[in-house]
């Protein structure tokens, strides 16, 4: 790639820094760069070379940067036990080295599995299948109106005032996860086309639970996973799939 | 009277939306023999292999199911108005090999195999339906333990775990490839 002016080059070194999935692609990179036979790296070498590469990263996201730290310290941590003197020579089992040879070899095929992932996936991509496509609405179904936040909520705290007075219970203390709830409504969602909302929060156990939900299901019609749809005004509200999210999976 | 029961067939994998395994056939089809539902599985693949057509049945997690022909690829998108469908992140991708090759498997020991933290990916994954939970490892915090699910198989065109290939067809793979030319455009 010739480089036209340097702001190009420039613009294009940043992206290379990313280019590494995490420290051990990193450390895998610079073994090949110099041809170096995993079972048997010069530990000062590639150690130096790892922290060169860290010092040239300016702007680093410091998440990230942690776990770069970290097979660093590794590094030079394996470096420091093959310099301790010993009485006798170690056996070839013993070589500090070793725990890294292993997990780099494991990250590796790791690796040659993406790839080959990576190729099914491409080549699958191309057969279209019954299930991969975007829902095709019928004439009928497109008459379906979307249920403003407002609808639901009101819906919502009819059903709940309904079942408090149905039923009075002794309040167990239990936590519910938004993120849970989010995860069941999606489940249910995969096995049935539609959630009708009624019937759902009827399930629910406590009003706790069911507020859970709610707030689930508000952050999925949020973030534009779901919509929640009724025929006409007065009608049971259903809570569907987005189609660019169905498209999406 | 046997083509009748290819027909049938036919219709049953055409109206499933996931792969229709030959247990689900059998369980639907009860007025014909086990042996009968076979040969006219077979019968009806090696039609669809030796037709012209532009649909063929693909065998994806362990079932049938249709698909259109990848050749046909841009037409379908024409029609559907999809530019291109997304595909997974290297970073999922990675996170899907070690859930694949070390199940079952807890978020800390995939991190530990990527040497970078994979809640994220993981939760990503677990979105998408690729992975699922299987319950809980019975070591200190409980941590929940994962597992492809049949979606991964039906995404990668895979009949089942197996068709992955083995740890020592991967190590064949990277001897193959031995220490290939790096791309200039990877120096740092």
């Amino acid at each position: 790639m010739k480089h036209t002016n340097l702001m190009e080059a420039l613009s294009d070194y940043q992206v290379k820094l990313e280019v590494f999935e995490g420290p051990l692609d990193l450390l895998l990179f610079l073994i090949r760069k110099k041809k170096i036979d995993i079972h048997d790296i010069p530990m000062a070498t590639v150690t130096r070379e790892y922290l060169e590469y860290l010092n040239q990263k300016e702007r680093i996201n410091l998440d990230r940067e942690a776990e770069f730290l970290l097979i660093a310290a590794l590094l030079i941590c394996i470096k420091s036990q093959m310099l301790l003197p010993r009485e006798k020579p170690l056996e070839e089992e013993q070589d500090p080295r070793q725990v890294l040879v292993e997990r780099l070899l494991d990250y590796q095929r790791m690796k040659a599995a993406s790839g080959f992932l990576k190729d099914r996936e491409e080549e699958e991509t191309q057969k279209w299948k019954r299930t991969g496509l975007p829902r095709m609405l019928s004439e009928e179904e497109t008459e379906y109106i979307e249920v403003s936040l407002f609808n639901l909520a009101e819906s919502f705290f009819t059903l709940m005032k309904r079942k408090e007075r149905a039923e009075i219970k002794t309040i167990k203390r239990q936590e519910y996860s938004l993120e849970e709830k989010m995860k069941e409504i999606l489940t249910l969602l995969d096995a049935s086309e539609f959630l009708d909302f009624l019937d759902y929060f009827i399930q629910q156990e406590s009003f706790e639970e069911a507020l859970v939900a709610f707030l689930g299901l508000l952050e999925l019609i949020k973030s534009r996973i779901v919509i929640a749809v009724q025929e006409s005004h007065f009608k049971p509200i259903k809570v569907w799939l987005q189609k660019e999210y169905v498209k999406r999976n | 009277m046997e083509n009748r029961l290819k027909e049938i067939i036919e219709s049953l994998i055409f109206i499933s939306l996931e792969p229709l395994t030959l247990e689900k056939i059998k369980s639907v089809l009860t007025e014909y023999e086990e042996k009968e539902i076979e040969t006219a599985v077979q019968d009806l693949l090696e039609t669809y292999i030796t037709n012209e057509r532009g649909i063929q049945i693909i065998q994806a997690a362990g079932g049938y199911l249709f698909s259109t022909k990848p050749e046909h690829d841009s037409w379908v998108k024409r029609l559907l108005k999809v530019e291109r469908k997304s595909r997974l992140s290297s970073a999922a991708l990675e996170t899907l090999s070690a859930v694949a090759y070390h199940q079952p498997i807890t978020l800390a020991e995939i991190s530990a195999l990527r040497g970078v933290d994979s809640s994220h990916t993981l939760k990503t994954l677990l979105l998408k339906r690729l992975v699922k939970i299987v319950g809980r490892k019975k070591s200190p915090g409980n941590p929940l333990i994962y597992r492809t699910s049949d979606k991964f198989l039906t995404h990668f065109g895979l009949n089942s775990i197996k068709d992955l290939p083995s740890p020592e067809e991967l190590s064949r793979i990277l001897e193959e490839e031995g220490a290939p030319e790096v791309e200039e455009d990877h120096t740092p």
